[in-house]
Order: structure tokens, then sequence, then C-alpha cells
């Protein structure tokens, strides 16, 4: 029997907003595009089928497991977890502590995942807490392959975080800058309301100096709110409570230009005219920031990978963030964590 | 073989029919290149599709069936593939090829792409000659119109499809007025019976399964032929131990494991095919002492990992619902692939 073992990646098909086709979909096509990726389809076996009928597939790289429950969006994760124990990402994070699955993906309730991570995985042996990782568009571009998006965690699944715990997301953040974004140095920083290393509240202080001592690691001090959108730092690192409060900043920001252009198009003849001949160049800065290229958000720290897709996540997500789980998987993301980790 | 049977053949309980390109060989012809490069290929440089072979040679073994094979390749590919099928160990006993040139030098152009006109009347002729209780069972592909021709032909045999209907079928599908002719007297001279049992359509094109629903549970899409032999395990046409030496040629020749096999096994759990006691039984067949088995040690995994397939899906699915095939709704389906009027 051939010993070559695929990678397996899990994925939660209930939760998105586009409910399981877009799921079953990216899956499917993770599984032609990568042959030794396979899929395991973990949601209501009956939707679930009916989806892949649907969707050119080879069934020899995919596999369904049942689950009769799920999370939805709305839920509260510790209660809807507590009273269902069979929903779709519990179970999905199971197989792959049961080594059933080598990461898994969803795209449903984000609360639900991190804590059926929680409650599943174990911690990397020197993290404490997990973090939510997630990329952005900046003006400059990263790494050899200049890419236009930097990492900043943790946005959400640490809210308070000490100056260990801000020390051991950098570790984090630069591990995976290495692995997935392929910046072999990635310019590590702190978020912080000055550029000074006495700058910011005490475990801020603390962890800059930490990180000062690190080796291996290009630490390039504190940065500002303004850094973020400039690109100052491929790896910026915060707690959850500002990193979520900056991530939905650059969202709300996001939509209001688009609203003003919007009004600006309805409004006048002449910036009409002007939106159109920027046209091309608008359309280019929206592939180049096209978020479902990077498909999710990956929770670091516990010692099996977690991508968190967006909700409304299409197939394109959904596959972009399963290659990126193999990707992490076979470069033992976690193992290289550890390793990078001060001792 | 023994001296009875030399002098007197004992007539085939069982009758396997099979495509050739994209069913039993690896063929590509999507382009003018592919197409001149499988012209010229010789008989060592083909490629049987994974398990085909195996498949074969163990549904031959009883020594009580036929093999036909009638395929869309010019007849002046014979030889080579009457070689390429020798060195594979499958001993056939009709192969039919398309003749062309005839139908270039006789301005039947239309005949040159069309399926149904060449391949109906052959499958009729060879039932023809054929007893009236041998069994059937079909193997094609997804790239052309086996599924649509295959289906047709098991019901004509049948007479579960009236005269109406056939001719509408074959002049939809722009056959020769001569040839709808020619197909009508074979088929009036076939005795009625039920002997298409089984229909294969192996997924070359990665069509979706559910695109087959129409034809009913009879016809089984396949993503590789251990699939085929699990179900032709359950119908009675193999035995445990033949299975696994279909198993093994998949893992030996192309790195077929345990994952994939045991998603192909659940796969068919799945579209509700009854072989949930085939599953067992090989199962059982793996903890045997043959020392063909080495090679899919370790079996404790593999009786694991199809166990736990099985059992991750919950409730089986309800059996497939059988019906009447619509062939006129179907007509699409007759044309050939690169047809203007064809839709899908």
């Amino acid at each position: 029997m051939s010993e070559q073992r695929p990678v397996t990646i899990a994925f939660d098909v209930m939760g998105g907003d586009h409910g399981p086709i877009e799921v079953v979909k990216g899956a499917a096509q993770l599984t032609l595009d990568a042959p030794n990726v396979h899929a395991l389809l973990v949601g209501d076996r009956t939707l679930i089928d009916e989806a892949l009928s649907q969707v050119k597939h080879t069934a020899e790289r995919i596999a369904v497991h049942h689950a009769p429950d799920f999370v939805a969006m709305h839920e509260k994760p510790a209660v809807a977890l507590d009273a269902r124990p069979r929903c779709s990402v519990q179970v999905a994070a199971e197989l792959v502590r049961d080594g059933e699955a080598d990461g898994m993906v969803s795209a449903g309730n984000t609360g639900a995942g991190v804590l059926a991570c929680a409650r599943t995985f174990k911690l990397i042996p020197g993290i404490r807490r997990a973090a939510l990782a997630t990329v952005y568009p900046t003006m400059v571009g990263h790494g050899d392959k200049n890419d236009p998006f930097s990492l900043i965690l943790d946005v959400g699944a640490t809210v308070d975080a000490s100056a260990d715990d801000l020390v051991a997301f950098a570790v984090m953040g630069a591990a995976y800058a290495r692995i997935i974004s392929k910046n072999m140095d990635p310019a590590v920083a702190l978020l912080s309301n000055g550029t000074e290393a006495s700058k910011g509240p005490a475990r801020v202080v603390e962890a800059h100096q930490t990180l000062a001592t690190i080796k291996g690691m290009r630490v390039i001090g504190n940065v500002e709110g303004v850094d973020i959108p400039k690109g100052t730092a491929d790896v910026v690192v915060c707690d959850g409570f500002v990193g979520n409060v900056c991530l939905k900043m650059l969202e709300g920001v996001s939509e209001t230009v688009m609203g003003l252009a919007k009004y600006a198009y309805k409004e006048k003849l002449l910036w009409r005219a002007g939106l159109a001949m920027l046209s091309s160049g608008i359309e280019r800065i929206k592939e180049v920031t096209d978020w479902e290229q990077y498909g999710g958000a990956p929770i670091l720290g516990f010692d099996k990978l977690f991508i968190k897709a967006h909700g409304r996540s299409k197939s394109r997500a959904i596959t972009n963030a399963g290659k990126v789980a193999a990707k992490a998987v076979k470069s033992e993301l976690a193992k290289a964590i550890q390793s990078s980790l001060p001792s | 073989m023994s001296l009875t049977d030399r002098i007197d053949p004992r007539p085939p309980k069982k009758i396997y029919r099979w495509d050739l390109d994209k069913t039993y060989l690896q063929t590509e012809f999507d382009t003018l290149r592919q197409l001149v490069r499988t012209a010229l290929q010789k008989a060592h440089e083909k490629k049987a599709v994974p398990g085909a072979a195996a498949l074969i040679r163990e549904l031959r073994s009883s020594g009580d069936s036929r093999l036909c094979i009638v395929s869309g390749s010019p007849t002046q590919m014979r030889a080579v593939l009457a070689e390429k099928l020798h060195l594979d160990g499958v001993q056939f006993d009709e192969l039919v090829l398309k003749d062309n040139l005839k139908n270039l030098v006789r301005g039947r152009f239309k005949a040159l792409r069309g399926q149904v006109g060449y391949k109906l009347p052959v499958l009729l002729r060879s039932r023809a000659n054929a007893p009236a209780e041998a069994e059937e069972v079909l193997f094609g592909d997804d790239a052309e119109a086996d599924a649509f021709i295959y289906s047709l032909y098991a019901d004509m045999v049948a007479r579960r499809v009236g005269e109406p209907v056939v001719y509408q079928v074959l002049q939809a599908a722009e056959v020769y007025e001569d040839d709808i002719n020619r197909v009508m007297k074979v088929w009036e001279s076939i005795p009625q019976a039920d002997p298409v049992r089984r229909i294969f359509i192996n997924l070359d094109r990665l069509t979706t399964p559910a695109s087959f629903a129409h034809y009913g549970p009879r016809l089984v899409p396949i993503f590789n032929y251990f699939q085929a032999a699990l179900v032709l395990m359950a119908d009675g046409h193999l035995n445990a131990g033949q299975v696994l030496k279909v198993m093994v040629e998949l893992v030996q020749t192309s790195g077929y494991n345990l994952f994939t096999l045991s998603n192909s096994l659940q796969d068919l759990l799945r579209r509700g095919l009854p072989i949930a006691q085939v599953a067992q039984s090989l199962a059982e067949a793996l903890q045997g002492p043959q020392a063909m088995l080495q090679v899919v040690r370790p079996v404790p995994d593999i009786i694991a990992a199809f166990t736990k397939r099985a059992a991750s899906l919950g409730a089986p699915p309800a059996p497939l619902p059988t019906k009447d095939i619509d062939y006129l709704s179907l007509l699409d389906h007759a044309r050939p692939r690169t047809h203007k009027k064809r839709k899908i």
C-alpha cells in the first residue's frame, strides 16, 4: 500500500452565509487543483450530498462525515456548543484532533470556531493564548512575492493580552508570514500610540523590551495606527481588543470611500466622467487587494490548524482557505512556531 | 479447457461489453495533436485506465463469459489495439471498430461523428447472436453518448421502449434512413429478454454522477474500477478475492491507497448503492493469508478505514427509485458532444 499520506482538510460545511453549496464547491475544487489534498466534508450528510451532486469533483479525494447540528451566525458560541455538542464545527475539530484530518476550515460563527478549537486542540507549549490573525491590503508590497497584504494579530481571540502573549503573537505572526507569504525576513512591529519604545501601556512597553532580545526575528519596534495601511510592518501585533477595533475601522473606511464614490457618481456628470477614467485603476486595486485570494484568517497558537474563512466566502475563497491550510500543515507551522519561541 | 468444451464451447452465461477509448484506454483526443499522437501510438505506449485490465481478467476467469468490445476507433487501428489487449492479458471474443474510411468514401459525413447510428446496431447484432438467457454488463464513459446508447439498447431488448420513440431518437441522432431500417430489422429479430443487469460509466471527464440520474439505478457512474468491482461483487459477478485483485492492481500501478479506496467506497454508499455487506465481506477477505495481500498491508488500517468511512455517514439513504427512461427528453445526450444543437 502506498505510504504517501495525503493532507486532509476538514471543512465545516454548515456555517457560511451562502449555505453548504459554496463550501462544498470550494472544497471540491481544492481536491481537483491539488491532487495530494483530500477534503473531509463535515455537516448534514443529505445537504452535502445534494451540493456535491451539483459540482465537478473526484470522489477518491473527498469523504463525508455526518454531523447533525450546526451553530448559526447569531448564536452565542458557548451556549450553542454546550447545547449541540455534535454540531459541525465541533465534530470537525474532533476529527482533526483524532488525526482524521490535518487542519480545518470554517466559514461559520467565528466565536464557535475558536471555542471549539480551544476545547479540542492543545496550545503549543510556550503559548498561553491563541490569536486570530488576518491579512489587510497596504500601500506597499511585502516579501519576495511583493504581496500587497500585511498580517495583523490578534484581531479578536484574546481581548486582554499580556506582554508575554504579545511576544508569542509576534513569533507566531512571523512564522506564518515566513511560511504562507514566503516572506523570509518579515518586519514585525507592535501597535502603539507612538514609535518610541517607552510609548504605550505597560504590557506593550514590556513586550517591546522582550522582543528586542529575540534573535532571528526582525523587530522594527512600535508602529502607529497610521502605519497600518501604509504597510510599514509585515506583521503588526496587538491585543484582540485593539486589533478588532482596527480591523472594523479599516472595513468602515473602505465602505465609506465606496459610498462616497457612489454618491459622486450620481451627483455630477464631471465626477462620473472622472470615475470612469479611473475605472481600470480601481479594478486593478480591487484585484491586488482581493481578500478571497487569501481565503481566511488563521487561528494561531494551537497544535492543530484552523483557518476561519469569512462568513460571506464564496467557493474561490474556500478553495484558497483550504490551500493555505494545506500549505501550513505541510510546512509544519505549529512546529515552526514552537521552535521560534524564546526559551 | 476440457476436450468437450473445445468441441462444443459452453454458451456464455454472461456478456461483458466494453468501449475502448476513455473506458478501457486512457485516450486523449480533444485536440488535433492528441488525436494524431493517439493514432501513432504503439501498443506498448498505450495506457489502460487503472484497474480495467484486472477487472476484465477477473470477470473472465470463470470461463463462462464473452468479452465484446465495440469502439469508435478506426478499423485501421485493429492490430495495435488487439496487441495492447493481448499485452494486458485481456482475451476478447469480439472487437468491432468503426469503418470511417467507408463512411468518408460514401459521403456519409454525419456518420463520421455519430455514435448512436454506429454503436446501437453493433450491439443489437451482437445480441441477436447471443443466447437469450445470457446476462450483460456494459462499460462505457462520459465522453460521448454511452449512457444513452447502452440504456436505449437495454430497454429495446427488454421492449420497454416502443418503436415510435426509437425512430424519433434515431432521427434526432441524425442516423441515415437506411441505417434506421437496419436497426429496426435487427431489433425485430431479437427475442424479448431483460439481459442488461448493469451499466457502468467511467467518469473520465468528471461529469457529476447526478447528471446520469435520468437513467435510473441500473446505470452506475464510477470514478474508478474499484467502485465497479464493488458493485459487481454485490451483483454476484465477482467474489471478495477477485475484488482484492483489482484493488491490488490499483495500488501497485496507479498509486491508490487506503484513503482513495475508502473514499471511493464511501461515495458509493452515499449514492445509495447496496454495498454495505460487500464492504464487510471485503474486510473479512482482507484478513486472509494470501500472499497477494502483502501489498495492501497494513490490513487492520484498511479495515478500519472502510469501517470508519461507512460509519461516519449516519443512516443509509433510501434505495434509488426505478422508473422508465424518457429518451425523448434526453435527445441531447444522443448527439455528438460537439454538435451545434447539443446544449449540455
